[in-house]
């Protein structure tokens, strides 16, 4: 009796213990998706893998059932959303998608095993932008998607498909633009009686930084990240530099990288109208409470930055205004793109289906209403030219003072300085967050001297 | 079937037999991947794919990077620096619980320990607020009338910020060990000290310490190898562990990131193979310094 109490409560342990992930395929209703939305892709810090197959709902009959995977839940949903109006517009070809929400290193780190391993991958990936090189080094595991995105790109900001090219192929699509903007709190600019919509170039900002930092001694114009790249190698794109140029070289050390970090050094050690964002990158908690108690006046950033006001920043929404990004004096960059997520079609996809997984893919970013939902759905600004008449974005801001965001990112798509990825691109934003970064704006070290340096490290470890 | 169970379950054989689980699940997880490892150090990759032999290229582009002298001194300063604060502290708190003169002790005992039990991800998380500038431990210094500072946003005090952690996470455990030693020590030895009129201090240095040598070995060991392990704190502490100049850059983050950021596996695994060249050198030298010694009964 003893013995079958004992192996009872063993057998029942492991069964709590080993159970889990479910591994159903297609289940026919999604009723519960969105609460098992939020419950399986909780965003946290810890690498935790959550498949949440009832996140997509199955077609019947379905043609294709794919695997997805993404590192954000968002995501998940509006492809669900986009399978269903695929099925809708195709009852031919229906696809039935099965999406998995994992951690973002997490992810990236399964699928560079699973290309190793030669299986295990999903059929459509999300890979960020900033590890989208490392897939295109050697053997490319990822589908060919060139002659499917030619239809499109006539109404594309063509820029935007750079960075997930190789060898004049196109690997995968974005979701958004990224076009970077400044963000202003109204309320502090007001008191100085500095207008924003008159800076217009990077002289105006540090002059306006100036004349609001006399107005108030204990408020810094702008923070700079130290261990975030964005702030900063948006400064060096718009000054026409970058990681890479169009032709696959690294040039880190080039002219325009080396005005651009002399600018930065000068804002905050010259002029002193910078300073070294709260917690190291305004991603931070710290620099969130920093920013809502009035301690910092404005930073710049790609659009995407803007949820964080409603979300992190709420005290803000209705003191904050959008300005396009500043420029350099005589040049014809008016911003540039940062960020981004391209989507991607894997080799581990059976080859009959592939034709299929690539239409779908474009189809659903690439044309009008993909793009228009990507702001409706998504809140990313679209890189097709006819959405921006559209209605949906016409609508007024109520966060940035009932401003029409992209009127304004409009008056900047004449001069987005494009951005290219290449081999070291993953490795050059590390050393740009833990050395460069730091060496000239924190130990004020020349920024000739630390790009040469920077350039010599990284080509040395290819 | 009777002959059979009596072969595997035989004098002979058994001990195999029991054994052979835990052997084969070490061979394929530890043996397997560490010699894979040192012979891929040799070999160039692009991306995941394997290019070939290439001698000891990966060990020169290695050796050429400022990163990996910062890892290795990050690294060692920090085991130091956790020696020297997670060795006597424990040992002296464990020898205060243990003389009885503390009510209460084993509510004690399960405070110290319990820092031990929190996940290592949620230690991370939450000391990336307490190390803020606004946050609990520049508070507590304000208060006390001392100078408040940047913990994870200075170059220097990066693997001081990572010392406060450790020191927080594992007291408690030290002081299990150290007081399971000290459980050892036979009391009539005490007794005698006594009667000798031998003070507390000359009682700890010349009763307590030596008889609990093995177990303070045994911890120097643990620290040593886990103060050379660090990756957890840098990497969670720091978003995607880019510390400011690589001030808490750790040689196993070091590898993390040139495997998994950098796709160069061939590069990584040499790193990796130095780092195991350095542990198994330490170990050596400390068992010969240390694990000689016999004590007098």
């Amino acid at each position: 009796m003893k013995r079958m109490l004992s192996i009872a409560v063993v057998a029942m342990m492991i069964a709590a213990c080993g159970g889990g992930t479910t591994t159903s395929t297609a289940p026919s209703t999604g009723a519960s998706a969105p609460a098992s939305a939020e419950a399986s892709a909780s965003a946290s810090a810890a690498a935790s893998e959550s498949a949440a197959p009832q996140l997509c709902k199955a077609a019947s009959p379905a043609e294709a059932t794919f695997t997805f995977w993404t590192f954000v839940d968002r995501h998940a949903t509006w492809w669900q959303k986009r399978a269903d109006e695929w099925n809708a517009a195709n009852p031919d070809k229906q696809v039935t998608l099965n999406c998995s929400v994992i951690a973002y290193q997490q992810m990236h780190d399964n699928l560079a095993a699973a290309f190793t391993a030669g299986s295990g991958a999903p059929n459509i990936v999300d890979i960020e932008i900033g590890k989208f090189a490392n897939f295109t080094k050697g053997t490319i595991h990822l589908a060919d998607m060139t002659a499917e995105v030619q239809p499109y790109v006539k109404d594309l900001v063509a820029t935007r498909l750079a960075p997930y090219q190789a060898d004049g192929k196109q690997y995968a699509v974005d979701y958004h633009l990224g076009a970077v903007l400044a963000y202003y709190n109204k309320d502090i600019l007001d008191a100085a009686k500095v207008d924003p919509a008159s800076i217009k170039t990077w002289d105006d900002y540090i002059a306006a930084g100036k004349k609001v930092q006399e107005a108030k001694s204990d408020v810094a114009f702008a923070a700079v990240d130290i261990n975030g790249v964005i702030p900063i190698r948006s400064l060096m794109l718009e000054a026409g530099g970058g990681v890479y140029d169009q032709g696959g070289n690294l040039i880190m050390n080039s002219e325009a990288n080396v005005k651009a970090l002399q600018l930065a050094s000068k804002m905050v050690n010259d002029d002193k109208i910078a300073i070294p964002a709260p917690g190291g990158n305004n991603g931070q908690p710290d620099f969130f409470a920093a920013m809502q108690a009035g301690k910092v006046a404005s930073v710049w950033m790609p659009q995407w930055y803007m949820t964080r006001f409603p979300d992190n920043m709420d005290s803000l929404c209705g003191h904050m205004v959008i300005e396009p990004m500043p420029t350099f004096a005589g040049s014809s960059n008016t911003t540039t793109m940062q960020g981004g997520t391209g989507t991607a079609v894997t080799d581990q996809t059976p080859a009959d289906k592939v034709q299929l997984a690539k239409d779908f893919v474009t189809w659903a970013k690439l044309t009008k209403e993909g793009q228009t939902s990507i702001w409706t759905d998504l809140g990313f600004d679209p890189y097709r030219n006819d959405v921006y008449d559209d209605p949906a974005l016409k609508k007024p801001d109520p966060c940035f003072s009932n401003q029409i965001t992209f009127d304004i990112i409009k008056s900047e798509l004449s001069g987005v300085a494009p951005e290219y990825t290449g081999p070291a691109y993953p490795q050059a934003q590390d050393y740009m967050a833990n050395t460069l970064i730091n060496d000239v704006i924190v130990n004020k070290v020349d920024p000739k001297e630390a790009l040469d340096t920077a350039q010599q490290t990284i080509e040395s470890q290819q | 079937m009777q002959r059979a169970r009596s072969f595997v379950f035989g004098s002979k054989l058994a001990p195999y037999v029991f054994v052979a689980p835990f052997l084969i699940i070490f061979i394929a997880f530890r043996v397997v991947p560490t010699i894979y490892a040192g012979l891929i150090s040799l070999d160039k990759f692009q991306g995941t794919d394997d290019l070939g032999f290439v001698g000891l290229q990966n060990y020169q582009k290695v050796f050429s990077n400022p990163a990996l002298g910062k890892a290795f001194n990050n690294t060692l300063f920090y085991t130091l620096g956790t020696l020297l604060i997670l060795i006597p502290i424990p040992l002296l708190l464990a020898v205060l619980l243990d003389s009885g003169r503390v009510v209460k002790e084993t509510v004690f005992r399960v405070a110290l320990f319990l820092p031990a039990l929190t996940s290592l991800v949620v230690v991370s998380v939450i000391f990336r607020i307490v190390l803020s500038k606004d946050g609990l431990l520049n508070v507590g210094l304000a208060e006390a009338g001392l100078p408040s500072n940047a913990w994870l946003e200075s170059a220097s005090l990066a693997v001081p910020s990572m010392i406060i952690v450790a020191a927080w996470r594992w007291t408690g455990v030290n002081i299990i060990y150290f007081s399971s030693g000290l459980v050892n020590v036979p009391r009539d030895l005490y007794e005698a000290a006594a009667i000798d009129g031998a003070s507390a201090w000359r009682t700890f240095r010349s009763i307590t310490l030596p008889m609990i040598q093995p177990t303070v070995l045994f911890v120097l060991v643990l620290s040593i190898i886990g103060g050379f392990q660090l990756f957890v704190e840098p990497y969670l502490l720091w978003p995607f562990g880019n510390s400011p100049g690589n001030g808490g850059l750790s040689v196993a983050l070091l590898i993390y990131r040139t495997a998994f950021n950098n796709f160069n596996f061939g590069q990584a695994s040499a790193i990796g193979v130095l780092l195991a060249l350095l542990i198994l050198i330490v170990s050596i030298i400390q068992f010969r310094l240390f694990g000689g010694r016999r004590f007098e009964r």
